[in-house]
């Protein structure tokens, strides 16, 4: 298992199409993907449990992988927190 | 029956809308839990499944022809009919807690509706509705019970608020018009109705037993007022001012169809300037061949990373809506000031490094355009072109070409085909490439003019500028003399030339371009209707004769009588 915490940069924060992108992103690896964040923790491949979550720009939350893919799985998805949601 | 009310709201989508009221039917929203018997289980996770793979089936149909926003919609709400902690929890409900698939569904998505209903975000409680209508569709679903209602095509329709996918559905049965009492200008069901021209009010309160289903109404989208039973002269008025806007809505129709050649037979082609896939379906509707200039400005500003797939998502769904027509996509034609925050500001910008001047130097930016571009050029053969903004002199085609060459070696070496012969051409809006025209021409394959550039060059005069923009004069011989000389220089060399500018998208300017032997205009899609009507209606020495009248004259102000007199 391993794990990283990220902040969410883009300013209007994981809404409907940065959430989309998340999930159809996490959907690709085989991993178990978490995200906790105050408290709460949801499936990262579930759309309405991210978009439940209605993080707000800088927000800061632990994204949580477990499995065989789990390294290019958080790779990829640190990448889109990095960038924003914006390449997708 | 009484007499006529009228409702006062906000207008939200214009156009007016005559019809039949009808009260969209609030759904039935209860469902009891019944349980169910062990030997029913598969049974109804059955259910279940049809349901889902149904209301999937019928979003991807949706999406087909769904372009910008309305495809966002519809892509986040297959997203949620995948996501796989809500078919967990649907499951779980049916496997051992024992009830009915429906009381499972809608008990499980009541959960995700109610989080949403009470979170603080703004975007997170508009997203409710969504939810709901996928809670409803999948019951209903399960229910075998027939989706959507009936609904009279040509009704005016009254809802609490609309789903933006059964916003879809209802345009589809061709309402005409909505009358809502929630939802708010931003809100998705208003933008659908906007760019599927449906007339929409909204904020409107009425009581639902003061008229009923079946009544004549009026819905009044430019003013934002629904009147039920007019009076008869109302009636008239409106059934008048409808007449006129569905002529107009023909006239452009019924010309966008015809063949684009002049009163004597001669050939023309009218293209479509684009910036926003919103702009697309025009493209066809009013008879575009192809896309004369794309501006990819906009997914520079949009995207930080300037991603060669990104843009290349972008082109490909403009080429996809220009049927087999060729597109021209122009470099990033952008100042240096919005590329950088922390650039110190030039003093002179529009003088300054922009266009093809600051692709240059952004080695990375260009690159990957470039590449962009020309991978496109390999999936739409022979349908692509390439045009360079703000070009001022023969070295910077040179330094191009070489990058381009760079480009081609590389995707030759990742084996990527690509259109060897792609064409490449430079936009004329800097006087001194019209100025020696002839010789720039033997340097590329087309030349574009955009003649709002050049006439602000030519004249040094910022269209900007309040103080003195009545100095800002089109019709100043000295541009059309810039053109006349960019058009014979380009003959010597046999390219072609196009106009991109306003000029192109004025009627009578476009005919004396026309005139001066200007084949190729484009413009915004709205112009493409008045432009090829006029040209349609006038024989090529009518326009010629304009032209060599506007060549001889002295002055803006006689240019402007000269097209004031032209077919009148």
């Amino acid at each position: 298992m391993i794990k990283k915490t990220v902040t969410v940069k883009n300013e209007a924060g994981l809404h409907a199409r940065p959430s989309s992108v998340l999930v159809k992103t996490a959907s690709k690896f085989e991993s178990d993907f978490y995200i906790s964040m105050y408290g709460y923790k949801v499936n990262g491949k579930s759309i309405l449990g991210v978009m439940t979550l209605a993080a707000e720009s800088g927000a800061e939350m632990e994204l949580i992988f477990e499995g065989e893919d789990e390294q290019e799985a958080l790779t990829a998805i640190s990448e889109l927190f990095e960038n924003k949601f914006e390449n997708n | 029956m009484v007499g006529r009310i009228e409702f006062k709201g906000v207008p939200a989508a214009g156009g007016i809308g005559i019809g039949k009221a009808h009260f969209l039917q609030e759904r039935q929203n209860e469902v009891s839990p019944e349980k169910i018997h062990q030997d029913d289980i598969q049974l109804n996770i059955d259910k279940c499944n049809r349901a889902f793979g149904a209301l999937k089936e019928e979003f991807i149909k949706l999406k087909e022809d769904a372009v910008g926003e309305v495809a966002d919609i519809i892509d986040a709400q297959i997203e949620s009919l995948k996501d796989p902690e809500l078919y967990k929890t649907i499951l779980y409900k049916i496997e051992s807690e024992r009830y009915e698939a429906e009381y499972a569904i809608f008990s499980t998505l009541n959960e995700y509706i109610h989080i949403m209903e009470n979170a603080d975000a703004d975007w997170l409680n508009e997203r409710t509705i969504d939810l709901i209508a996928i809670r409803d569709q999948l019951i209903d679903v399960a229910r075998n019970k027939k989706q959507g209602e009936d609904l009279e095509p040509g009704s005016v329709v009254f809802a609490t608020n609309v789903s933006p996918t059964s916003m879809i559905e209802l345009s589809k049965n061709s309402i005409a018009g909505l009358v809502m009492q929630k939802g708010g200008l931003t809100s998705h069901a208003v933008i659908l109705a906007q760019s599927l021209d449906i007339p929409c009010v909204i904020g409107v309160e009425w009581k639902v037993k003061r008229f009923k289903n079946s009544e004549e109404t009026i819905v009044d989208g430019d003013l934002g007022i629904v009147v039920v039973r007019p009076s008869v002269s109302e009636q008239r008025a409106y059934d008048e001012r409808k007449k006129t806007e569905q002529k107009k809505a023909e006239e452009i129709l019924e010309i966008s169809k015809k063949p684009s050649e002049t009163a004597c037979g001669k050939r023309f082609k009218l293209q479509a300037n684009v910036e926003f896939l919103e702009e697309l379906p025009k493209v066809k509707t009013h008879g575009a061949e192809g896309v004369g200039l794309l501006r990819t400005e906009t997914i520079l500003f949009q995207k930080k990373g300037f991603d060669v797939n990104d843009q290349l998502d972008f082109y490909r769904k403009v080429v996809e809506a220009s049927d087999d027509s060729d597109v021209t996509v122009r470099l990033f034609d952008a100042g240096g000031d919005k590329l950088l925050d922390d650039m110190d500001t030039e003093s002179n910008p529009f003088l300054g490094w922009r266009g093809i001047r600051m692709l240059l130097d952004e080695s990375e930016l260009l690159g990957n355009q470039l590449e962009a571009i020309y991978r496109l050029s390999g999936e739409y053969s022979g349908r692509i072109k390439l045009l360079a903004p703000m070009v001022s002199c023969v070295s910077e085609i040179h330094r191009l070409k070489k990058r381009i060459l760079e480009v081609k070696d590389r995707l030759t070496e990742m084996g990527i085909k690509f259109d060897q012969n792609l064409p490449i051409g430079v936009m004329v809006e800097v006087p001194s490439v019209a100025i020696m025209a002839d010789r720039v021409a033997k340097e590329v394959d087309f030349f574009s003019i955009g003649t709002n550039d050049l006439t602000q060059y030519t004249l040094a005069v910022d269209r900007g500028n309040e103080k003195i923009s009545s100095l800002y004069q089109p019709y100043h011989p000295a541009i059309w003399k810039l053109i006349k000389m960019t058009i014979d220089g380009a003959k010597k060399s046999n390219i072609p030339v196009t106009v991109c500018g306003e000029m192109a998208s004025k009627p009578k300017t476009a005919a004396c371009l026309f005139g001066l032997g200007i084949e190729n205009l484009s413009m915004t899609t709205s112009a493409l209707p008045r432009v090829k009507s006029m040209l349609c209606s006038h024989t090529m020495d009518s326009m010629r004769i304009l032209s060599e009248q506007v060549m001889n004259a002295n002055s803006p102000g006689e240019v402007q009588i000269l097209m004031n007199k032209f077919g009148e």
